[in-house]
């Protein structure tokens, strides 16, 4: 029972669901989403959000200034943007205006000369030092500082670095040294890896099905070596059976005003953000089969933290007599400045070494006259420190830009302000570095698009194919036109239409669509039976060694047993793991023939399955209960068995008279009917909803065909072959395979969405309608799914067997147009990932090379993924037909004039680019700081409940990419700038259509996608910078061109 | 006069609280070679004064006592982060037990030897100390962590000294320890080996404070690769003259 009432227990709800709105989904790594670390603060300008993330999340939101110098270097930064960010800062107000106080000072040189010649910061912290200390630091290196003690400062500095939003024990672990933040996470780690566990334990923890808190609990209520210990976990239980009510007498038991709540709710939150973050989504995924068998929510696994953390809190209070509250730590610091001055700076890490063992041996003692003593020479050493450091680091860099004459003519108060000029420039040099490294890389990709007239080609291409618009359909669209007649086309990577997709043999449905669509139509994979579903010896030999390895005492004997196939396994998979995945490949079962159930069932389609499937049931229940054979009950009888289990017809049953069932055997079996073989009503009707979802209606079919080919302008001259390609990715022992597969298909593979589009497409009905839409799609054109495996370069087709008989002769022309393009690509690809490849490797075995990576699970870098996406081209593929793009762009087909509504270009902002700046944003974070908004390296990683990768055995979720996907030997391979949309349209077309998608102005206007507008009818370039749109003149490709030719395609 | 003596060297091979007069005067040496002087020299004058009472030591109440000091100062090394004080407190941990070894032998030249290989650990550690000193102002554990990708020679120099501390096979003072427990009562014998375990325990520990863990910014520089071969070298050849004492030995 809880003591409070229902309106406080859903304010504290409430509460607690407002402060983890910073922290962002996580979720399952069977469908990893890319998405922005900082979605949460999506809503603020770029910069702010940054800072907001760093300090909730402890981490670094822009690259250290050597990392950008390292890019200076090699020529990716522009000086210019340098020099007009320095002067905006120099411009922009503050309280002291440095022109005034700084005479002689030529500031833009100098600040120049800090962010390109001086590697590491220039200002320190200064707690102590004045700017009068500076100054005679600087004059007269030797000359005595004042070592006056300001004890009230001291105090003050304290309060404010344990604000009342900050957790408790993270200030009584800053000044005890007593570690209880990291034994609160331990804890915690343990219990949610046991609650969360989706089947890779062998034991489960009992009572998951009541939920989170109440199952913790149960258990920590039993917990001994908590009882031993001293922690007192059942006294703060007992206060209220609710996790609100827990939640709402601790933080009142720690002193915390209720003001404050909801900041020091996120500080908690956000210590573990991803666990916080998968039990957010978790609890959001109404469909999550897992969380509907075992709920948990924030508000859980708060008031677990809380009771873990006070627990721990009263037995350091008790044994060390460390403060128990807020108001009594704030007491104590009043009470014992000097020691807690000492002790912060002691575990902090801070202490001055030379003084690390003396202060240790005062706080050691305790006593106010050992600290006392050493108080005043301590606060003397680190004063004189900081002056000395920060005067010489000031000498350093003006004596470097040769400006030390006049720093030295600088009296104390210009100094300080100098100095705080400097503190204030080096807080936001990041996003000057930022806004450098992609002016450079816009001007290089505008300088090369080609905004010109589309030109029709002059003949029906041999082949159309659709890729998806990820980054890495980008070179292998370039090699496939080159080898022959193929024209291409950019198409979020689940063709425009959202499924929930149930595979043959899978038992839960998958959203293949962008995370930010709900998709309504499910579609079925089932068998078409011209091939059987193996269940061969391998199969069933593979299954039961699986089954013994997770039991929890056949491994003791079965190493010896069976352990030796493993060792084969393991040899082949290391030493030849191409020729071993082949072999494996040809032994292992395959996969059968299958078919997609797109077509809406009518109703009574629907209950005419439903009915069927029950007559199946009741004859399985006659024999399972009565042993009756099928053979000896007819259809009759069955029939009249289920409509009295329905409720349709009441008095004994033919069967009951035939086997001489008694009345009450008799009603027990009907009722054993309708609850264990749920033959009733209720249940019918929730059959008929679900079977209700099953498939599209011809009209829905001939929607999303015609938006899908319309999105990309593709309405006419349609070719025989029609590729829809989907993509996947392939590799071995990689808990981070389905990142690399197709973000625009919730992180699934793409081929189903391919043979969803290929079906309707081909389906005469659809067609008939598409051209009562003026889209005439000839009787010889084919949809024909196929996938791409971005790892091996692979480009297979799919449904082969449904190609009419008129196709099968251009068959092998297509394949050797595939095959070519794959090895074209792969000689392309290869050079980076194995930078030390020959350069006359030959295609064939560059695949080769690239193929080994698909199936060798030694490989921590199977392909380099979305690395290195830098923009996104939305427009006609003549602006970047034939251009190297080197795979860092999305490139999304679109043709505004057959979009005059921009319905189709509000589609794909809020679709594509949306999951482009999600993809951009997390490689962004990772490469930045990947040990906190990445995953750190791949090598440590282990697979925690088959949901998440935790570093070693114990950690927070991991939420980024592994180091591997984002850096090349420990430096950024992905090059961390934000991504950059080039759109072709009309600039006033474009402006009205972002205007009226709020989510979309706001990022671009808050700086989280940058945008070029590519207007094709004044051939002007406009850039959305500073809060406004600038025009960046004639587009240079346009420019370069005899003028002539140019005004002719305008025209046109 | 011989009670005189043995008292006397109890302050050379520490017995506490003797002891505390060779960490003072430890803690007031600071210049390196003073240091390691103290250390190879101190604990020998204390055998010569041993042997002078007469070999093999015939008083069980010193011998408890040392083992006791030994304890003592092995349980203290958990807690001292200080990489000076540390050495100190390892010396005198490991030179207490020459008080059992002596109560076993006739032989002074073993007793000597036994010191030797015993204090050249505690030798290293003081040189790479200063080292430390000189970089961040004092070699402190728990200061400066992550060192081992920083500053990877001077890590990988500590890690194999702190070993050798440690009595970790191989090194010279593994032998020695392994000698004196096959020698002594089975008694001695557990108190030792649970002395053993206190060191390792307090040599991860400290290893944890400076070459391991999150790394912290600094801008130090490494040991020079000429001071790093010598010191390393001389790791070795210390390694390699012991196994092959060790082998000679009858």
């Amino acid at each position: 029972m809880s003591h409070l009432t229902l309106g406080r227990r859903l304010k504290i709800r409430s509460m607690i669901h407002m402060a983890a709105e910073p922290i962002p989904y996580f979720w399952p790594m069977r469908t990893f989403i890319h998405h922005n670390p900082l979605h949460g603060l999506e809503h603020l300008e770029f910069e702010t959000a940054v800072r907001q993330g760093e300090q909730l999340f402890h981490g670094r939101g822009f690259l250290s200034r050597a990392e950008y110098q390292r890019y200076d270097a090699e020529g990716r930064v522009c000086e210019a943007s340098l020099k007009d960010a320095i002067a905006r800062f120099l411009a922009a107000p503050r309280p002291n205006p440095p022109a005034l106080d700084l005479p002689g000072m030529d500031l833009p040189a100098l600040l120049l000369h800090l962010l390109k010649k001086q590697p590491e910061p220039v200002t320190k912290p200064l707690l102590l030092s004045t700017a009068d200390d500076l100054a005679r630091r600087l004059h007269d290196p030797s000359a005595p500082i004042d070592h006056a003690t300001d004890t009230d400062g001291l105090a003050a500095s304290l309060h404010a670095e344990f604000p009342p939003e900050r957790p408790l024990y993270e200030a009584i672990d800053s000044l005890f040294g007593t570690q209880i933040g990291d034994t609160i996470d331990e804890l915690m780690i343990k219990s949610l890896l046991d609650f969360f566990d989706e089947g890779q334990s062998t034991w489960q923890m009992p009572h998951r099905e009541k939920g989170l808190f109440w199952a913790w609990s149960a258990i920590a209520k039993r917990n001994v070596r908590f009882f031993l210990r001293g922690v007192h976990i059942c006294k703060i239980i007992r206060k209220d059976a609710t996790p609100e009510g827990t939640i709402d007498h601790i933080l009142t038991e720690l002193g915390l005003a209720e003001e404050h709540w909801p900041a020091y709710i996120t500080r908690e939150l956000t210590r573990l953000h991803g666990w916080a973050g998968f039990i957010r989504w978790r609890s959001s995924s109404k469909n999550y089969h897992w969380a509907k068998e075992f709920p948990a929510d924030l508000i859980d696994l708060l008031a677990i933290r809380l009771v873990v953390g006070l627990a721990l809190i009263r037995e350091q209070a008790r044994r060390h007599k460390v403060p128990g509250s807020l108001p009594a730590l704030h007491a104590f610091i009043d009470e014992h400045t000097a020691e807690c001055y000492l002790r912060h700076a002691y575990h902090s890490g801070t202490v001055l070494p030379a003084y690390a063992h003396a202060v240790d041996d005062a706080l050691a003692h305790r006593h106010p006259k050992h600290i006392n003593r050493i108080l005043p020479d301590y606060l003397a050493a680190e004063r004189q420190r900081e002056a000395s450091a920060q005067a010489d680091a000031l000498r350093r860099l003006c004596h470097a830009a040769g400006q030390e004459p006049a720093l030295r003519a600088l009296d104390a108060a210009a100094l300080g302000a100098l100095r705080q000029l400097l503190a204030d420039f080096e807080h936001a040099e990041g996003m000057m570095w930022l806004r450098a490294m992609e002016a450079v890389y816009r001007r290089e990709l505008i300088g090369q698009i080609r905004l010109q007239a589309p030109h029709k080609k002059p003949r029906r291409p041999f082949a159309q194919a659709l890729f998806c618009i990820d980054v890495r359909s980008e070179p292998i669209r370039r090699q496939l036109e080159t080898v022959g007649e193929y024209q291409t086309f950019g198409i979020a990577g689940f063709f425009g239409v959202p499924i929930s997709y149930i595979g043959l043999g899978k038992g839960s449905e998958s959203h293949l669509c962008p995370v930010v669509v709900t998709p309504k139509n499910l579609v079925l994979e089932v068998p078409t039976g011209a091939m059987g579903i193996e269940s061969d010896f391998y199969s069933t030999a593979g299954h039961v060694l699986h089954e013994l390895k997770s039991s929890v005492l056949s491994p003791y004997f079965t190493v010896e047993a069976v352990g030796l196939l493993f060792g084969f396994d393991m040899i082949g998979k290391t030493i030849a793991p191409r020729a071993y995945h082949q072999w494996r490949n040809r032994i292992e079962p395959k996969h059968p023939s299958t078919r997609l159930l797109i077509d809406k069932l009518t109703r009574e389609d629907a209950d005419s399955i439903v009915r069927a499937l029950q007559r199946v049931m009741i004859v399985r229940a006659i024999q399972q209960d009565f042993g009756i054979e099928r053979e000896s009950v007819t259809d009759a009888v069955v029939k009249e068995l289920r409509e009295t289990a329905m409720g349709l017809r009441s008095g004994q049953t033919e069967f009951a008279r035939h086997f001489a069932l008694s009345r009450v055997a008799e009603e027990e079996f009907i009722a054993r009917l309708q609850t264990d073989y749920q033959i009733n009503r209720s249940y019918v009707s929730l059959q008929m909803e679900r079977l209700g979802r099953i498939g599209f209606s011809v009209e829905e079919q001939a929607f999303y065909v015609e938006k899908a080919l319309q999105s990309i302008g593709l309405t006419d001259n349609f070719s025989r072959f029609i590729l829809l390609v989907g993509h996947l990715s392939q590799s071995e022992n990689n808990p981070y395979e389905s990142a690399l597969d197709c973000g625009a298909c919730g992180g699934g593979q793409g081929l189903a969405s391919a043979r969803v589009l290929a079906q309707m497409g081909n389906k005469p009905e659809v067609r008939r309608k598409l051209r009562e839409q003026g889209i005439d799609i000839p009787d010889d054109s084919w949809f024909l799914p196929a996938i791409h495996n971005t790892t091996s370069d692979g480009l297979s087709l799919h449904e082969l067997d449904l190609l009419p008989n008129s196709h099968l002769v251009y068959l092998e022309r297509l394949r050797n147009g595939l095959r070519a393009a794959s090895r074209l690509n792969a000689a392309e690809r290869l050079p980076k990932l194995e930078p030390h490849t020959p350069r006359n490797l030959g295609t064939i075995k560059a695949l080769k090379r690239i193929e080994r990576n698909a199936s060798d699970w030694t490989q921590v870098r199977p392909e380099w993924g979305l690395a290195r996406n830098a923009a996104v081209i939305v427009g006609g593929r003549h602006l970047s037909e034939g251009i190297n793009l080197d795979g860092r762009s999305f490139l999304q087909s679109y043709d505004y004039r057959v979009d005059p509504g921009g319905r189709l270009l509000e589609s794909i902002l809020t679709g594509p680019l949306i999951v482009g700046q999600w993809i951009n944003m997390e490689h962004y974070f990772s490469a930045v700081d990947n040990e906190r908004f990445g995953s750190g390296s791949k090598a440590y990683h282990n697979v925690a409940g088959r949901f998440g990768v935790i570093t070693g055995n114990l950690s927070d979720l991991r939420t980024g990419l592994p180091a591997q996907s984002v850096l090349r030997d420990g430096r950024p391979y992905h090059d961390p700038i934000r991504l950059l949309g080039i759109i072709e349209a009309p600039i006033g077309f474009v402006g009205k259509v972002v205007g009226g998608l709020p989510k979309i102005k706001s990022l671009v206007v808050n700086g989280w996608v940058t945008v070029v507008i590519a207007d094709p009818e004044t051939g002007h370039l406009h850039h959305f910078d500073h809060g406004t749109w600038h025009d960046l003149g004639l587009a240079p490709y346009l420019a370069n061109l005899p003028a002539p030719a140019a005004t002719e395609e305008l025209s046109a | 006069m011989n009670g005189f003596l043995l008292l006397l060297a109890g302050v050379f091979l520490p017995l506490f609280p003797f002891s505390m007069i060779f960490s003072a005067v430890f803690a007031k040496l600071t210049h390196p070679v003073a240091r390691v002087l103290l250390l190879l020299l101190w604990p020998q004058a204390g055998v010569l004064l041993l042997a002078h009472t007469g070999l093999p030591l015939n008083a069980e109440f010193f011998v408890g006592w040392a083992v006791a000091t030994f304890l003592l100062y092995a349980l203290r090394l958990l807690s001292v982060r200080d990489l000076f004080q540390w050495s100190g407190m390892l010396m005198i941990s490991a030179t207490s037990l020459t008080w059992l070894l002596a109560s076993t032998t006739t032989e002074r030249l073993l007793l000597q030897q036994f010191v030797f290989w015993l204090t050249v650990a505690p030798v290293f550690l003081v040189l790479l100390a200063t080292a430390f000193q000189t970089r961040f102002g004092a070699a402190y554990a728990g200061l400066h962590t992550g060192l081992a990708r920083r500053l990877p020679k001077l890590s990988a120099l500590l890690v194999f000294s702190v070993f050798a501390g440690m009595a970790l096979p191989i090194f010279p003072a593994f032998f020695s320890l392994l000698g004196l427990m096959v020698q002594s009562p089975v008694q001695w014998g557990v108190a030792v080996l649970l002395g053993w375990l206190l060191w390792t325990w307090a040599g991860t520990r400290l290893l944890n404070g400076f070459v391991f863990g999150p790394p912290t910014p600094i801008t130090a520089e490494d040991l020079c690769r000429g001071k790093a071969l010598a010191i390393g070298l001389s790791l070795i050849a210390i390694v390699v003259l012991n196994l092959i004492w060790t082998g000679v030995k009858p």
